[in-house]
């Protein structure tokens, strides 16, 4: 991602962090990954969500106590032979989460493979998140909770089981990530916000020691 | 087609979006029921002849101009090779998959898609009959070609032709053609045709349009970000409907050279709002925006214009250059 670094802005009065991360969702078809982006981008959930193609792209901006967070997200097809096209999705991001359905058992033993393939050829200090998506269908449920827990805890991914349908901890997965996320330097926090271009240039991108410029 | 001009649903039974742009449909509309008028005249004339569809050079310019639906099933049947196929493998063959055994792992799959296929289409959400034509279709494919089973988008794709053909065995013969023929090893487990082409179509970019591509390079928007679903879907989903169907009136009777010319022929036409983003979310928008546009809502000049914007495309040139970005894409792997 060559963009360029924003201007460094003298700024006057509050000292607001913006910070920009690019987070990607991973998981198996159908286990709501569009549903979960839609949910926290637009407040909407749609009963029959179109499978993706490719991949999506949508930004949102969460707020922080002083900081800004402004996620850059990818939205991945889930058929296993859009696979080869992954990496490219991942390179560079700083977070994902990766997205399995409590009513699939296959979904969940999907997820444990891509939290193995992030380990090891993600950025190595990638913040993983694991999401039990479709919580509301209780009565449908094969993964347990502790079950996804322990292997969570086991592998230091942040989880949550989720709802995209009623919002369950939609917001507070991504809220948990922005979170974890190292925001250190101050970028200019004056003004319009309109126009300012703050995305990390590349090299913090491959270290991601810092977010933000 | 008439009284669709001013409905919330066309003629395909797609509902059209909340933002649709009545204004720029109406204008086209108002010049463009004219031309289906005239085209009408044309094909009913040609297709009178015994001989009409064999008279090649013809009917490569009529397809040019649009075959209108009432004739689109039997021409795309003709000019894909489906018909030799259906030939050669049998006229029961879609019958008999159907009827065959079922591997549950791809109903499930293709099961799961169905209510996920053209929500937004009448013919789709009203009832169970449309979902269970394209399980058929899908699943019966899957069968046959056991190497590719199932591919998301296929689902978009036969479910158009769905439309257009009414007609299960029709449709599994032309998404056949198309998977075969037309775009081999796009929907395969690997996917080594689309990955060839979407590099492919990124050289062709550098070579036809250099300033895009080094902006976009600069950017940082990968290529594929941009073009997986144009290809995959052969840019159903992506244009306006008409367009997409004039363009595979086109890719039927052409071949895959077409899919290059209309990417082409979107970045052509688009050169100046593409270089005025400034950072890849705000280009990422753009390309969205401007598929959706009045130049693609236009399909009798658009499909006119792939023809002249991208400028001389031989086969023999797209084949080089796959062959190019095939070997290097064999070379990163190993
Ligand atoms: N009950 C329930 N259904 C959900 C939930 N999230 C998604 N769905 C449904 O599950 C289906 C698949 O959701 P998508 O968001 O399209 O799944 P995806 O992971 O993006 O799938 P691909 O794009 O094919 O990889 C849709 O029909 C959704 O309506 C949820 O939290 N609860
Ligand atoms: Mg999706």
């Amino acid at each position: 991602m060559a963009n360029k670094a924003g201007p460094q802005r003298p700024n006057g009065t509050a000292q607001a962090k913006i910070c920009q991360f690019k987070l990607v969702l991973l998981g198996e078809s159908a286990v709501g990954k569009s549903s979960l982006v839609l949910r926290f981008v637009k407040g909407q959930f749609h009963e029959y969500q179109e499978s993706t193609i490719g991949a999506a792209f949508l930004t949102q901006t969460v707020c922080l106590d002083d900081t800004t967070v402004k996620f850059e997200i990818w939205d991945t097809a889930g058929q296993e032979r859009y696979h080869s096209l992954a990496p490219m999705y991942y390179r560079g991001a700083q977070a994902a989460i990766v997205v399995y359905d409590v009513t699939n058992q296959d979904t969940f033993g999907r997820a444990k493979t891509w939290v193995k393939e992030l380990q090891r050829q993600a950025s190595p200090n990638i913040v993983i998140a694991l999401a039990g998506n479709k919580a509301d269908l209780a009565n449908k449920r094969c993964v347990e909770y502790e079950e996804a827990q322990a292997y969570a805890e086991e592998n230091g991914l942040l989880f949550m089981e989720t709802s995209a349908k009623t919002g369950t901890n939609v917001n507070e997965i991504f809220l948990a990530i922005a979170k974890k996320l190292p925001k250190s330097e101050t970028i200019g926090g004056s003004g319009s916000g309109q126009g300012r271009r703050l995305v990390e240039s590349d090299t913090t991108a491959k270290t991601s020691t810092s977010c933000c410029k | 087609m008439a009284q669709s001009r001013f409905s919330k649903i066309d003629e395909y039974g797609f509902e059209r979006p909340d933002d649709f742009d009545y204004q720029t449909y109406e204008t086209f509309m108002s010049q463009y029921l004219q031309i289906l008028a005239r085209r009408s005249k044309k094909w009913t004339t040609l297709m009178k002849s015994e001989q009409a569809l064999k008279k090649k050079r013809i009917l490569k310019s009529y397809i040019r101009k649009g075959i209108p639906n009432e004739y689109r099933e039997k021409v795309w049947l003709h000019v894909s090779g489906a018909n030799e196929a259906k030939i050669k493998h049998g006229v029961d063959l879609y019958k008999k998959m159907v009827a065959s055994t079922h591997d549950t792992t791809l109903v499930e799959a293709i099961r799961i898609d169905l209510p996920r296929t053209f929500p937004d289409n009448i013919f789709f959400n009203s009832s169970d009959e449309h979902q269970e034509m394209l399980f058929r279709v899908l699943i019966a494919y899957a069968h046959h070609n056991k190497k590719v089973g199932y591919c998301q988008g296929m689902n978009y794709i036969a479910g158009l032709i769905l439309l257009v053909t009414k007609n299960e065995d029709s449709t599994f013969w032309l998404l056949k053609a198309l998977v075969e023929n037309i775009l081999p090893d796009y929907y395969s487990p690997t996917m080594d045709g689309l990955l060839t082409d979407i590099d492919t179509v990124s050289e062709l970019v550098r070579l036809k349009y250099p300033e895009v591509s080094k902006h976009v390079a600069e950017l940082g928007l990968p290529w594929p970000v941009i073009t997986t679903k144009w290809f995959i879907c052969i840019y159903c989903e992506v244009l306006p409907t008409e367009t997409v169907l004039r363009i595979w009136d086109c890719l039927f009777n052409e071949g895959s050279k077409i899919v290059f010319r209309v990417a082409l022929t979107i970045i052509g036409l688009h050169i100046s709002e593409i270089l005025s983003t400034t950072q890849f979310s705000e280009m990422n928008d753009c390309l969205k925006k401007i598929v959706k546009g009045p130049p693609t809502v236009h399909c009798h000049n658009f499909t006119q214009s792939i023809f002249k914007v991208p400028g001389k495309l031989t086969t023999k040139v797209i084949n080089r250059i796959r062959e190019t970005v095939s070997q290097e894409r064999k070379q990163k792997k190993d």
